[in-house]
């Protein structure tokens, strides 16, 4: 197909949009030439997650929550630890922090690589997909399964298995990793460090589409490093709030077409979670070597084109592979596997930068522990807002493009937000019509 | 020494029917001593677990619209996997047929690579299987073994 939207009537329809997580849908209006409107269609029903939370026990929410997603359930375990413990006055000793650090960079090398290699390189090295890909660029793709596998590994040794871990819970975990497992998985982490910079080298040299992404970035900042198991919220125009405070800065709207719903930061300004996010307003607590190979890449202080967001993303594989493996070599033991955390009236609030970004819980429990209320925040539905205007802005300036290839462009800007639809909705649909 | 067949069970135990792929190559390894089986919640991890010289057999639960309970064994050597169909409740993004697919690009196929689904109809969170779906578990084992004797007797 070759005529172009400017040549006339038409409504453009793509079954599906592949490789994103989940499934959802885009629907694009061309008016006159004029993009009148851009909405991302969420069909699947909300989840209820947060509704059958209500009336379960205060320990449950890491083992309910962590089935939201398949691919980063980590997230969901820390952020409802953070928030439950929150809640009931805990903080774990520091160890047991640094082990969950560890387990979500075993998360973050999986996804990311996962990401990086079979979703989103395809749409840069001209494929339909990894498989295809795969023909030409075999070592390409064995590099990201091994870097896939190495991830998944870790996540099987601290979490007790790589998809929906079963080792986590309130208070820290069941069981301890030992610290002869630790070492005996260093020449796995070492390789898997070497292939990720690999990677950066890589992704690096692909073209990347002009775009200029003018949205607030909101991320977490960390005493303790790169932002992944907690922090405060800042942002590149200056906010900054505590977690506790998630709730009155940011407002969840319904919107007709979608049972996601939607972000809005002091309930006006759409903004972006993510890599892009993290790497402009935390690159100055990158590892050193993730730090070198940022700035071999070319990356300045900040990186506002989506497109560019695969090479942030395989930074901070670097960073996750290099910290793990710096836990792993610092690592000489926890007095005990867990803290108690009993229970009490209370509110708490949990937040930490699943790979995808910022990921929100608050609780309430009742003297039990029971839970009476449950909020959960997904980056994907904070990020919904500003994918749209990404749409908006990017399909205005290639309207001349032929239908297939703006499609495929159309296709690549989503996948630039790695949306982890799944986590609130499946199926991405792409329709474009024109009035 | 000849490696011995191996039977890769795909699924998630927790989730409904999904646990099938997983019960099947357990019944195989409670019955045959001569078979490897392994269990993989993630399929792109059994992509690493073969050599080019291997008898591999692959159980899923399957979800095509049949019968609950139905039995499907697909040589992939001989088709491609209907897409979609398969892993319904493992990684979105990267299902079984995703994987076959992608060792066939790269050229990792095993000597024998077959796949035995079990057709399967709820991937509930901590649901056991439903009875039909747990009725099949003996004859698709019998199908696996079906493949693995039909190998051994091949030069």
């Amino acid at each position: 197909m070759t005529h172009k939207l400017t040549q006339g009537d038409h409504v453009l329809k793509v079954d599906t949009l592949a490789r994103v997580e989940g499934e959802g849908a885009m629907h694009i209006v061309v008016h006159d030439g004029l993009v009148a409107d851009v909405e991302l269609r969420i069909f699947e029903p909300p989840r209820f997650f947060e509704a059958f939370l209500r009336g379960r026990a205060w320990t449950e929410p890491p083992d309910i929550t962590a089935r939201i997603c398949g691919i980063c359930p980590v997230a969901y375990q820390m952020s409802s630890c953070l928030a439950i413990e929150d809640a009931c006055g805990v903080t774990v000793p520091e160890e047991l922090r640094l082990l969950r650090r560890l387990l979500y960079c075993g998360e973050w090398i999986e996804s990311h690589s996962l990401h990086i290699f079979l979703l989103h390189a395809p749409d840069f090295l001209g494929y339909p997909g990894a498989i295809e890909m795969a023909v030409d660029h075999g070592a390409v793709v064995q590099q990201g399964l091994r870097l896939k596998k190495a991830g998944n590994a870790l996540m099987t040794l601290i979490g007790g298995r790589a998809i929906h871990p079963v080792n986590v819970r309130v208070g820290g975990f069941y069981r301890l990793p030992t610290l002869q497992e630790l070492r005996d998985f260093r020449p796995t982490l070492v390789r898997a460090r070497d292939d990720a910079v690999e990677t950066v080298r890589l992704v690096s040299g692909f073209s990347f589409p002009d775009l200029v992404q003018p949205q607030e970035y909101v991320a977490l900042r960390s005493p303790h490093g790169y932002p992944l198991e907690g922090g405060s919220v800042i942002s590149s125009a200056g906010r900054a709030f505590e977690v506790g405070d998630f709730g009155s800065h940011v407002v969840e709207e319904h919107v007709a077409r979608s049972n996601a719903l939607h972000a809005r930061l002091d309930g006006a300004t759409s903004y972006v979670v993510g890599p892009l996010a993290r790497y402009t307003l935390n690159h100055d607590q990158l590892g050193p070597l993730a730090r070198e190979v940022a700035h071999d890449a070319g990356l300045g202080d900040e990186c506002r084109n989506p497109f560019q967001s695969i090479v942030v993303r395989a930074v901070e594989l670097v960073h996750a592979t290099d910290e793990a493996l710096a836990i792993i070599d610092a690592w000489d033991g926890a007095s005990a596997p867990s803290v108690e955390v009993l229970p009490r009236a209370g509110i708490g609030h949990g937040a930490t930068e699943a790979p995808r970004g910022l990921l929100y819980h608050r609780y309430e429990l009742a003297e039990d522990g029971t839970i009476l209320d449950a909020t959960i925040v997904p980056p994907t539905s904070q990020n919904q807002p500003s994918i749209e205007a990404d749409l908006r802005a990017f399909v205005q300036a290639r309207l001349d493009l032929p239908h297939d290839e703006l499609v495929r462009q159309c296709e690549q800007a989503i996948r630039n937000y790695d949306p982890c639809i799944s986590c609130a909705t499946h199926f991405l649909d792409l329709t474009m019509e024109e009035q | 020494m000849t490696r011995p067949p191996i039977v890769i069970g795909i699924g998630n135990p927790d989730r409904g029917d999904d646990a099938v792929g997983v019960e099947v190559a357990r019944q195989v390894a409670a019955e045959r001593l001569d078979v490897l089986a392994l269990e993989f919640d993630d399929p792109s991890e059994a992509l690493d677990a073969w050599e080019p010289e291997d008898t591999v057999v692959l159980t899923d639960a399957i979800s095509s619209g049949g019968e609950p309970g139905d039995i499907h064994v697909v040589d992939v050597a001989e088709q491609k996997l209907p897409a979609g169909h398969w892993s319904a409740a493992g990684t979105h993004a990267f299902g079984l047929a995703a994987i076959v697919e992608l060792a066939r690009s790269l050229d990792l196929m095993p000597r024998r690579l077959v796949v035995v689904g079990v057709e399967a109809r709820q991937f509930d969170h901590g649901a056991p299987m439903s009875e039909a779906v747990q009725a099949a578990v003996p004859a698709a084992a019998e199908a696996v073994f079906t493949v693995i004797d039909a190998v051994k007797g091949q030069p």
